[in-house]
């Protein structure tokens, strides 16, 4: 492996994992959202939107 | 001053009657004191036969089997009284919560001392190891060493004690918080077996002492809010 | 919202920094281009301790306040404190293995000190799991992320020593490898880079805070929705109990 190939995957891996979480991190929150509010009836007002 | 006093006595009391259980359930202790020898041979088995190999390895080795008979240790003080309801009692008596730490501490700090005591000739046997005028910086080690595990361990596992999967649990907080007490412990022991031409154990003993005030200051502050659910 | 804003931001920051670090800055003359990784590894590591420290605040703030916000804010904070830091040892291979020839050495205390973070750091979340009750879950937390912030300090003189206390390092320091007469381009790519990494910190831990927020609701919903049915069934005609008085 030349020094290029480590360079990729330093920056893959820790850039494309933000990116996941963030993915992961939008998803959950929708999701609870939607258990929220069927489970509450509808949303209270301070709900973050 | 009264407060101080009546502290002191719980302190005194719940240490007494943790030793006293300790030396009734003689096999439990015991067979933890057995659990480390076993833990020492196979560690013979896993990196001998070369004597001087096995040498080399003993400090760390001798810490190793300390740490992992201590975690059966520690979780076996709070054992007791989870199973019986008995720390649900002591939680609603009003005594200071730091006194009840300091007494299971305390408690702690003498049943790793004896573990601890009782290997070292074990390791000097096993790796052949002489010991001669280590024994004083060595002992320094163990007394240190067993005051920062009992720290942290009383507050863990008061921690863990009612929890699902608490076997594991112990240990696995407890290992990373304890990696500087083994670093430490295991260079004071390589330099009183070894000599020290660096000159570092005293600052090994003083990080070691450290670890315990911190950890005994920690523990005694959140001990109270382990007790109360 | 605000923080969307924040989010845009920090997105075209990384986006920015990453471009600059990657193709603006030269290569390093004795590293190579492997040197480019630290601006990802810095950062990350940075971003660890952070978050950590600010964890064992606001389990402290619990403690103090018994406000379950706090313990949500810590509960966040150590999530995305593992995120980064094991971002943080990834990047310390991947420069470690080209520089030192290696991806792993004992005689950097960095990286020693980044692994016992990291077990740290995953055992509070793994300890937050087997809890049940908020408020004992809470108060775990809370002591577990005290003693593991206080214990860092000690681990980091620790491992500093373990090496001998008069000994030099027999590897590159990366830390020192940044410091040592950086041409002005190295030290604006990793600010750069920590300016960008620094805004996706803040609203990964906005956002995370408010899923936290949202699941302590939902928890207490699934919990009184228990409780009311238990009581439905205990009291409904041909059931087991009268219902109690008052």
């Amino acid at each position: 492996m030349t020094d290029v190939e480590f360079v990729i995957a330093g920056y893959g891996v820790i850039l494309g994992g933000i990116a996941a979480y963030v993915a992961l991190l939008l998803r959950r929150l929708r999701i609870a959202r939607e258990a929220l509010d069927r489970a509450a009836g509808s949303p209270p007002p301070d709900a973050p939107r | 001053m009264s407060e101080l006093r009546r502290g002191l006595a719980v302190a005194i009391a719940i240490a007494r009657k943790d030793a006293t259980s300790e030396l009734r359930g003689r096999q439990a202790a015991g067979s933890t004191l057995f659990f480390a020898a076993i833990v020492l041979l196979l560690f013979g088995f896993a990196l001998g036969p070369n004597a001087q190999r096995l040498a080399e390895a003993a400090p760390g080795l001798l810490w190793l089997a300390i740490v992992f008979g201590g975690l059966l240790t520690m979780a076996r003080l709070h054992q007791l009284e989870a199973e019986d309801g008995a720390l649900e009692q002591l939680a609603l008596y009003p005594v200071d919560r730091r006194a009840i730490y300091a007494g299971k501490a305390l408690a702690g700090a003498a049943a790793m001392l004896v573990l601890g005591g009782l290997l070292v000739p074990v390791v000097a046997i096993l790796y052949t190891i002489p010991l001669g005028s280590a024994w004083l910086p060595l002992l320094a080690a163990v007394v240190l060493g067993a005051i920062g595990f009992a720290a942290v361990g009383t507050a863990y596992a008061g921690l863990t004690v009612r929890m699902r999967a608490r076997e594991v649990m112990l240990p696995l907080l407890m290992l990373p918080i304890v990696a500087p007490l083994l670093l430490a412990a295991v260079k004071v022991t390589v330099t009183a077996l070894g000599g020290d031409p660096l000159g570092e154990q005293g600052a090994w003993l003083q990080l070691l002492a450290g670890f315990d005030v911190i950890m005994l200051v920690v523990g005694a502050g959140t001990y109270g809010f382990l007790l109360e659910e | 919202m605000k923080s969307r804003v924040l989010g845009f931001v920090a997105l075209l920051a990384v986006i920015a920094a990453a471009i600059f670090g990657l193709f603006v800055v030269p290569a390093d003359l004795h590293q190579g281009d492997a040197q480019r990784v630290m601006y990802v590894h810095v950062g990350s590591a940075w971003l660890g301790e952070l978050s950590f420290g600010l964890a064992a605040l606001a389990g402290l703030g619990y403690l103090w306040r018994r406000d379950l916000r706090f313990d949500a804010l810590a509960h966040s904070a150590v999530e995305v404190g593992v995120l980064f830091t094991a971002f943080a040892i990834w990047g310390g291979m991947m420069w470690g293995r080209p520089v030192w020839g290696v991806f792993w050495q004992w005689e950097d205390p960095r990286l020693a000190t980044t692994a016992l973070l990291l077990a740290l750091g995953i055992g509070y979340l793994l300890l937050r799991r087997l809890s049940d009750d908020p408020t004992r879950r809470a108060s775990r937390a809370a002591v577990v992320g005290l003693i593991a912030a206080l214990d860092i300090p000690i681990i980091h003189f620790s491992v500093i020593w373990w090496r001998g206390l008069h000994q030099g390092p027999t590897f590159i320091d990366p830390a020192k490898s940044l410091k040592a007469a950086v041409p002005m381009l190295f030290v604006a790519a990793l600010l750069f880079m920590l300016t960008a990494f620094t805004l996706t910190w803040a609203w990964l831990l906005i956002r995370r805070y408010q899923l936290a927020r949202l699941e302590t609701r939902i928890e207490e919903e699934v919990r009184l929705s228990r409780i009311n049915a238990a009581r439905a069934a205990a009291t409904a005609p041909g059931g087991a109990v009268e219902e109690p008085a008052g």
